[in-house]
């Protein structure tokens, strides 16, 4: 790991003196040992301040989207989930793939829970690979939590849903981390609407739920950031992954972010759908 | 005076006998402050992700109610006695604050002032401090909080008792005989531990207002800024923070206006209609609510509106630390 | 603990000294800050009817509001603030922009969800008042001295209460002169004051940003006219109001002309939602506009953050 790390800093260190980035996006240190923060080097010298360790698990991708229109090139580096992520991003239109520069940083898994789910170790997408591909490690169990919820009665499930959005304090961080959420004004911000009920109460935070699932679902890449960033630790990729398992099973093997081609299921229109009104 | 802790529950009972009863409990698998339904343990270690704030100033609450063919308007705030057992001093010391916030400089908030006057408070020394706690940098003694009714502190198998008020008085009175003279009264005093320390520090210049609000223009603003994800956690989860929104909903000729928590991180919190925001990006959001904590509020009212609990320093999704603000905006330079 | 407040009535509360009233209201008590009939809740609004609706301008329009029973809803000071609420499409805060015996006119420009809904009220509606809020005009403070009013489209709101009560209270003020100046003479508000009630009684300054065939007054921006009238700032205050980028030019323009920023007086707006200062949403630094403003010098402005 302190190899690599070592190439990282290099590696950013060589960009940022070639100037062929402003700036480079990676981990670096807090006051605890077990976290890190996103950190924004635009120096050579201060490239010695990323860290690589299991501690590197805020996702960097949502961060670019800060940034849209860059002087120079951003350069970041890419996990095999920031690479899904974005795929994804650039299939939104959402980045311009020539403002950016992608270190390519293959993972053998971070302290977060979604780690234990992943398929996809290296970046699918890179403009340099700073070490060798790991082995990606069959992830068992995509769905379980799914079906588990699936095979609990309609009270039951309400009950659970309700008690998980009973919880929720609405601070929307599953929003804003969500590197596929990449709305310019979020349907909950306009208050003109009424779409969305500033109230705190079970419904206005099920209709918060519900709608994010729905916006996201069929571009969710299971990188896990909602969960891992909830500080009421709700279970809330369980939505976005059942809208991923129900498309499974009524179109196939889906998963999303694996290119940058791929319409999002719910966004494709075809001719041949099987609902005969689309 | 000493409650032992076997005599716990039935403490309890009595104070919930007239009161609604909030203490630190699993609800849900979250340890939260909750009615107490009669039987939870309490959780005697530690303190919940979200503080008490909600009994004084709950999430959403219901303002006054109104007929629009009558024209007559109805307040709807609700007088009714309230208990926090369990509250720790940093969460005491930030319903101080609120107070400050609610009830002075011009008006009082009469929603707030009616929960206010209804509430008890028993606080929970601290036995132990957590890695994020600092509320000894911001001047509190993690075992005792004089801003309590009544302040427990554990002296093994019995806590023990202190009054600080009349509603303390009222308190030790109701639970008369489960009360027992302190065993070991010299060597306890008023059963502080004083072994509590934190080690979570930061160094809080004297001067700290006047730098931060001299460094208003700072770059070091934008850098702290970068990695904030603009989300509300650290506000609602922070027992200070006080923002709220105002709105109404109509059923029919009849409605009510409730008022409800907000954020000043939101990007719609201070855009005015019309579309002018003089806020518009995180970093001047996030320097507000930095500013509002260590000198607005200190300008105003003469304490900062930060008890060191550490909530958001834990909770933050990018792992941004208040204390790093601290030294980073307002260190020597 | 409970720190027991004994405030019946907010107007009664703790704590309003001098300190937390803005140089330009000191001289008014602090109890004429709140004159309404909340009974101790400051957020609780009165209904109240609108008895007459005037189209200012094509996105102006002038509400006149009294209680159901032909009363005046509350009594404010020049510059004080009101919370209007169309039921159930929300609040929010304006100027009071005229008093009379038992009526209070505001101005409203229609720019959002709830001036919409305002817009679309006829006369007879009900809608829900609080206030009066905020500070006011420094009508003491500034007895015996010239006032020009500088006003800059619906920037007139506000000036126009402070405007009213200096040609209530003639005598206790000097020269009055009234600069006023719109994009064109449809955007011109309260025609019937600029050309018609207050010629004769102060010296009227009217300007529109462009030529317009049936327009035979001065033709030129706000700032330009201004410095054109060459005012001389001796015992002169300046009252100004306006988009902020007028206030700006103004501002240079006075500054050019010899005024000192103590003497130049202004509103501020921000988005507010209680308007007791508890909220927390129209802080400039330490300074909430709903309770220590909306009326700042310009000296005052200069010691805070710059974030308007």
């Amino acid at each position: 790991m302190s190899d690599q790390q070592e190439k990282m800093r290099q590696g950013a260190e060589k960009l940022l003196q070639n100037e062929e980035v402003g700036y480079v996006i990676g981990w670096g240190t807090t006051r605890f040992a077990d976290r890190t923060t996103p950190i924004f080097i635009d120096t050579p010298a201060a490239a010695s301040d990323f860290v690589w360790n299991e501690y590197a698990v805020n996702s960097l991708a949502k961060y670019l989207l800060d940034d849209k229109y860059p002087d120079k090139k951003i350069g970041v580096f890419v996990r095999g989930c920031e690479s899904r992520a974005l795929n994804r991003m650039l299939k939104d239109k959402q980045v311009k793939r020539e403002n950016l520069y992608l270190i390519g940083t293959p993972c053998d898994g971070k302290k977060a829970g979604r780690c234990s789910l992943c398929r996809e170790r290296n970046p699918l997408l890179y403009d340099v690979l700073l070490w060798e591909p790991v082995p990606n490690v069959p992830a068992e169990g995509r769905f379980d939590r799914v079906r588990a919820i699936e095979a609990m009665t309609p009270d039951e499930r309400y009950g659970y849903w309700g008690a998980v959005y009973d919880k929720c304090i609405r601070c929307y961080a599953c929003r804003n981390a969500c590197p596929v959420c990449s709305c310019r004004e979020c349907y909950v911000d306009m208050s003109r609407t009424g779409f969305q009920g500033k109230q705190h109460s079970r419904s206005d935070n099920q209709i918060f739920g519900v709608t994010r699932a729905f916006h996201v679902g069929d571009r969710c890449i299971e990188c896990g950031e909602c969960e891992r960033v909830c500080p009421m630790d709700l279970p809330i990729m369980g939505q976005t992954q059942k809208i991923l398992k129900d498309i499974n099973e009524l179109a196939g093997e889906y998963e999303c972010g694996l290119d940058a081609e791929s319409e999002n299921f719910l966004g494709a229109f075809d001719l041949d759908d099987k609902d005969e009104f689309m | 005076m000493e409650l032992k802790k076997e005599k716990l529950p039935e403490a309890l009972a009595l104070l919930q006998s007239d009161a609604r009863l909030f203490l630190p409990a699993e609800a849900d698998g979250l340890p939260q402050f909750t009615v107490w339904d009669g039987k939870q343990a309490p959780c005697l270690s530690g303190n919940p992700p979200l503080p008490p704030k909600d009994v004084l100033f709950p999430r959403s609450e219901k303002m006054y109610g109104y007929n629009l063919s009558t024209g007559d308007v109805a307040d709807l705030a609700s007088p009714e006695k309230q208990v926090i057992f369990g509250i720790r001093p940093c969460d005491v010391k930030s319903i101080e604050k609120l107070d400050r916030a609610f009830l002075e400089k011009g008006y009082a908030d009469s929603y707030y002032r009616t929960r206010r006057e209804q509430l008890t408070t028993l606080s929970l020394g601290c036995t132990e401090a957590a890695r994020t706690c600092f509320c000894e940098s911001m001047g509190l003694d993690p075992a005792d909080a004089p801003g309590a009714d009544l302040m427990l502190n554990d002296a093994g198998d019995a806590f023990s008792v202190k009054s600080n008020s009349e509603k303390g008085e009222a308190v030790l009175a109701r639970w008369g005989k489960l009360l027992t003279e302190d065993a070991d009264k010299d060597a306890k005093g008023a059963g502080k531990d004083v072994s509590v320390h934190c080690a979570f520090k930061v160094d809080l210049p004297a001067d700290l207002p006047e730098r931060l609000t001299a460094r208003f223009e700072d770059p070091a603003w934008a850098a702290l800024s970068r990695a904030c994800l603009g989300c509300g956690c650290c506000s609602y989860i922070c027992p200070t923070c006080y923002c709220f929104d105002i709105g109404q909903e109509n059923r029919g000729a009849e409605g009510t206006a409730f008022r409800c928590w907000d954020s000043c991180m939101f990007s719609d919190y201070s855009r005015m209609a019309g579309g002018h925001n003089p806020r518009p990006s995180k970093r001047e959001r996030l320097r507000n609510r930095y500013l509002h904590k260590l000198a607005y509020f200190n300008e105003r009212y003469g304490t900062t509106l930060c008890v060191g609990c550490g909530r958001c320093v834990d909770k933050c999704p990018a792992h941004l630390d208040i204390t790093k603000v601290i030294e980073t905006v307002g260190g020597e330079r | 603990m409970a720190k027991k407040s004994t405030a019946v009535h907010p107007a009664a509360a703790e704590n309003v000294t001098a300190e937390n009233v803005p140089a330009a209201a000191q001289a008014a008590p602090a109890g004429v800050r709140h004159g309404c009939t909340c009974e101790g809740n400051p957020l609780l609004p009165q209904i109240c009817r609108v008895i007459r609706i005037t189209q200012e301008t094509p996105d102006v329009k002038t509400f006149r509001i009294q209680t159901p029973d032909g009363g005046k809803p509350f009594d404010p000071m020049p510059g004080q603030l009101a919370m209007i609420s169309v039921m159930g499409a929300g609040e929010a805060m304006f100027s009071i922009t005229a008093k009379g015996d038992d009526w209070l006119e505001s101005s409203i420009k229609r720019v959002g969800a709830l001036t919409d809904a305002l817009h679309g009220l006829a006369e007879g509606d009900l809608i829900g008042l609080r206030g009066p809020y905020g500070n006011h005009f420094p009508v003491d403070a500034i007895k015996g001295k010239d006032i020009l009013f500088v006003g800059g489209g619906i920037g007139l709101a506000p000036v126009r209460s402070l405007i009213r009560y200096a040609l209530e209270h003639r005598t206790d003020y000097g020269q009055l002169d009234v600069l006023y100046g719109s994009r064109s003479y449809a955007d011109l508000v309260f025609k019937a004051d600029i050309f018609e009630n207050w010629p004769g009684k102060c010296n009227t300054h009217i300007t529109i940003d462009n030529a317009e065939d049936a327009w035979d007054g001065h033709v030129g921006f706000v700032p330009s006219y201004l410095e054109e009238k060459a005012f001389s700032p001796e015992g002169k205050v300046v009252v100004l109001c306006g988009p902020p980028i007028m206030i700006k030019f103004c501002l240079d323009s006075l500054m050019k002309m010899g005024f000192s920023k103590e003497n130049v007086i202004t509103t501020l707006e921000m988005r507010m939602k209680c308007g007791i200062g508890k909220c927390g949403r129209c802080n400039i630094g330490s300074k909430y506009v709903c309770l220590d403003g909306p009326v700042f010098s310009m000296s005052e402005l200069d010691e805070l953050p710059d974030e308007k």
